[in-house]
């Protein structure tokens, strides 16, 4: 794809059943990318299934959630040396066709962040009106912290440029890494932009977003995006 | 002074009791000194006011409450909620550890698992 090095950080907690499909997609859709797998505490052959596809694994011994997930990954990243670092869902939703036009920006150097976003054009993505709500919430939130619109700011097919990741690997959110995250580093003077993509239904496993964290999602997210705007970024 | 009064004597040798309890916890290093602090000077808040009864009664009229034990429940509460406050912190502080520890564990693991490995990629 592009001679500078591109890190794919793939966040897997018991995703034995749809991790094989989609490192076998990465490679197939994006050959010139390299891959980490990070097993977030799993129960199941998450680790045996990222190694027999030849991706390199780093285990968290217990569960962390997705932010330190990512936070290893970047901080692995980083410490190799890659240039920029990419999130991607392990199970399915994210399609890595749209690798290149996510770093595209990136690698030219017009952006710090790229965010994979369903709204930017027609993209055919249905959310229950519940999670609709909130997106709408918090992307307002972001406009109004921000100065300007993030229309996907829950999206997790981002991409980071390496001054990014060096600060996301000592700090990053612990749970939810969207409205809060993006407007700490809108703050810290990093430019993000979004770029359309579809998003696929994931094809097993969980989501992250269960019944419990569905009520403490909207509080946590609206705290951590007060905090981050008041905060005195460093 | 006269006798002490039964509530008097009860407190007392309830704080006195408590007291101990928590410098053995001490001994036996099962509590350390920095939280023993506060349950020190808990159990000596309750000693002296169970045994001053006009202490007791100043304060109360002092802080306007409609009776001794008013004042009593008053501080019992607010050393519990300060105890919570305490803990919930000390508890967020040792998540933020816990969280860095296990980050650099699987780091550490990953690369000694690739000098292992003769230095060939992530653990392959």
């Amino acid at each position: 794809m592009t001679a500078a090095r591109v890190l794919v950080v793939v966040p897997a907690h018991n995703e034995e059943a749809s991790l094989a499909s989609t490192l076998a997609e990465v490679r197939a859709k994006a050959p010139g990318v390299d891959v980490l797998v990070v097993d977030d505490g799993s129960r199941d052959a998450t680790t045996r299934v990222a190694r027999e596809a030849g991706v390199p694994v780093v285990r968290h011994p217990v569960n962390l959630g997705v932010g330190g997930a990512l936070q290893t990954g970047f901080r692995w990243a980083y410490e190799h040396g890659y240039e920029v670092g990419v999130q991607l869902d392990a199970d399915g939703q994210h399609d890595p066709a749209y690798l290149e036009a996510l770093l595209e920006p990136v690698l030219a150097g017009r952006c710090d962040v790229s965010i994979g976003s369903r709204f930017v054009s027609a993209t055919g993505y249905h959310a229950p009106w519940n999670r609709r709500l909130g997106m709408l919430l918090f992307s307002a939130i972001a406009r109004l912290a921000i100065g300007r619109a993030i229309t996907d700011t829950t999206s997790g097919f981002r991409a980071y440029n390496r001054a990014v990741m060096n600060v996301c690997q000592h700090d990053f959110p612990k749970d939810f890494p969207d409205a809060p995250l993006l407007i700490t580093l809108a703050r810290r003077g990093f430019r993000l932009c979004e770029v359309p993509v579809v998003m696929r239904e994931r094809q097993s496993g969980r989501s992250f977003y269960t019944l419990g964290k569905q009520l403490y999602y909207p509080y946590k997210n609206l705290l951590a995006s007060l905090m981050a705007l008041i905060r005195r970024p460093v | 002074m006269t006798f002490l009064s039964r509530t008097q004597l009860i407190t007392a040798l309830g704080a006195v009791l408590l007291a101990l309890f928590v410098l053995e916890l001490v001994r036996r290093r099962k509590l350390s000194e920095e939280y023993s602090l506060l349950w020190v000077m808990a159990t000596t808040v309750i000693a002296v006011l169970g045994f001053s009864t006009p202490l007791l009664t100043w304060i109360t009229h002092v802080l306007g409450f409609l009776g001794e034990s008013s004042t009593t429940f008053a501080f019992g509460l607010a050393f519990s909620l300060a105890m919570l406050l305490y803990l919930s912190l000390k508890l967020s502080r040792l998540g933020f550890e816990n969280h860095a520890l296990t980050r650099d564990l699987a780091l550490l693991r990953d690369e000694v698992e690739t000098m292992r490995h003769g230095g060939g990629g992530s653990a392959r």
